[in-house]
């Protein structure tokens, strides 16, 4: 009733058909299981490198998945740098609204988890606690990484998503420092501002998907615009919770493999491969429910749990994507955002 | 988009309503729905909301059906800049507070004057009061949350989606408020949503 990572199977679990598909891919995560074996015994095996990049699309065996996570994203570099800097996080003075609404979101982080119930032991909502205050506080700190300088400068910093970022970096890392450094690479490296107080990147990313449907799937772009359905009402959990309770673990797993070494164009590209799969199905839609209910179900089914296949299908199904089609883009729709004034809600 | 509520082509169903639930983080916005949708309340299985999501659901009113589509937003400060967006379309608002929780009663004036800038002039609004099953922990009392109401000429309750009190009755009473202004029947008496929600609703304590 329970998956390897601790969540419990919906009573409607279909155990047949994954039974299947496990026996299938357990074929492929042996073959791959030796092969990083192989790379991971020679020096400098984890250098980035086209080689390395194909490795990682094909799905990092879980025993290693951490490392190459770590090192990858440069969490493990900054881990290093600043030895120390974690616990004096944790050590330091707390501000009392920042423990509150950490505190308000413990028992509602992964409920379906049994590794985090109050009652598990070991409890992994102490760990989850740690790692969301450290991440809080840190942000204060001017001046330890240069991204990081750039981009928050003031004020605390947490977010309601963080919790399930930082709930699956503790569940595969299994070691709160690290889940930390790996949150700060997603937020202060990967992810261009969707956390910051106005969500200009969350905002902006949310627009230049919508632009790439026009271009690849223009019949849906055309539905979404006939209804007049914000592409945030449908998207903007993908964004957030990087699909998280959106696709399955072991599909989400496999595409963060790939978010920390190609990062942040991974996204459009299984949200544009979501969408363009299902085009006729999501054509079908004749309301506004319909189509909002079509995108929560265009993220279930054989077509997501199938991660192998699914990873192999978002680097053909939506065709050409060039980082910079996606900085010009994002570049016109922040530029359209400011001048609709949208910043100026916060 | 939808403007003013209207009759469809059915003579006896109004059209979509959006009712939107507000207010902070951890209030119980996402339990109140499940429990007026499904009629239940697992505790500690519910995960907080990100950005927002909708249910519908269809209220049988004095033999007229209304749909209603029942925005769930997400409590958190900074997420409020997406969810102003939806506020427009409402034609209901339901705006929540803590009873066990001082400072998300404290903040309920913050959310009017988000409401008052953003929804829509008409739209109905009410104040709940949620978590009244946790006697121990209230630390809001019943007057205080009728004194606010009263100040701004709000209607009132107080409700748990863990027992059900005053659930029901809640989205009940907002559809008939909207029932009663989509159809305008020439020879209806006025519908009083103030007067209704006195009458109808149920204290926490001994007249259970």
């Amino acid at each position: 009733r329970v998956d390897p990572y601790g969540f419990e199977r919906p009573e409607d679990f279909d155990y047949m058909s994954y039974e299947e598909f496990f026996s299938r891919y357990m074929v492929v995560l042996t073959r791959r299981a030796i092969k990083w074996s192989k790379l991971l015994k020679r020096n400098n095996g984890v250098q980035k490198s086209v080689k390395v990049k194909r490795y990682i699309r094909k799905g990092i065996p879980n025993e290693h998945r951490a490392l190459i996570w770590m090192i990858v994203s440069g969490a493990q570099a900054n881990m290093e740098q600043n030895a120390g800097y974690y616990n004096k996080l944790l050590e330091g003075e707390k501000n009392d609204m920042l423990v509150e609404a950490i505190k308000t979101d413990m028992n509602r982080t992964f409920p379906d988890n049994v590794q985090f119930r109050k009652t598990a032991d070991p409890c992994l909502q102490q760990t989850l606690y740690n790692v969301l205050v450290a991440y809080g506080h840190h942000n204060k700190t001017v001046g330890y990484c240069q991204v990081s300088k750039d981009i928050i400068k003031k004020t605390l910093f947490l977010f309601q998503g963080m919790n399930f970022l930082a709930g699956y970096l503790i569940l595969i890392t299994k070691n709160e420092e690290e889940s930390f450094w790996l949150l700060d690479a997603l937020i202060g490296r990967i992810l261009p501002d969707y956390y910051s107080p106005a969500m200009m990147g969350l905002k902006t990313d949310q627009e230049v998907l919508g632009e790439l449907v026009r271009m690849k799937v223009p019949a849906v772009a055309e539905l979404m615009d006939r209804h007049g359905v914000m592409w945030t009402l449908v998207v903007s959990r993908w964004f957030i919770c990087l699909f998280i309770d959106i696709l399955p673990v072991e599909t989400v797993l496999r595409i963060w493999d790939c978010l920390f070494y190609e990062g942040s164009k991974i996204i459009f590209r299984v949200a544009l491969t979501l969408i363009k799969q299902h085009q006729a199905f999501i054509l079908e839609a004749t309301n506004f429910p319909d189509i909002c209910d079509k995108f929560k179900q265009i993220t279930r089914g054989t077509f997501v749990t199938e991660c192998h296949t699914f990873m192999q299908k978002i680097f053909t199904e939506p065709g050409s994507l060039s980082m910079a089609t996606i900085n010009k883009l994002r570049e016109t729709c922040r530029a359209k955002l400011v001048a609709q004034g949208s910043t100026n809600n916060i | 988009t939808s403007g003013k509520p209207s009759l469809t082509g059915d003579s006896d169903t109004v059209s979509l309503q959006s009712v939107m639930l507000v207010g902070d983080s951890g209030v119980g916005k996402t339990c109140l729905l499940v429990r007026f949708k499904d009629g239940a309340f697992l505790a500690g299985s519910f995960i907080s909301t990100v950005g927002i999501d909708f249910r519908n659901k269809v209220l049988n009113v004095d033999g007229v059906k209304v749909k209603l589509q029942i925005w769930d937003t997400a409590g958190q400060e900074r997420f409020r800049s997406v969810t102003h967006a939806y506020y427009r379309d409402a034609h209901a608002l339901l705006l929540l507070y803590d009873v066990t929780n001082r400072a998300s009663f404290d903040n309920i004036q913050a959310w009017l004057s988000e409401i008052h800038e953003y929804a829509q002039q008409d739209a109905v609004l009410m104040l709940l009061g949620n978590k009244v099953d946790s006697t121990q922990d209230r630390v809001v009392k019943r007057e205080d949350g009728e004194k606010l109401a009263k100040e701004y000429g709000v209607p009132f309750m107080e409700t748990s989606a863990k027992s059900g009190l005053n659930v029901d009755l809640a989205f009940t009473a907002i559809a008939k408020e909207l029932k009663h202004r989509s159809m305008k029947l020439p020879n209806e008496p006025k519908f009083k949503l103030h007067d209704y929600v006195k009458k109808e609703v149920r204290g926490s304590g001994c007249c259970r």
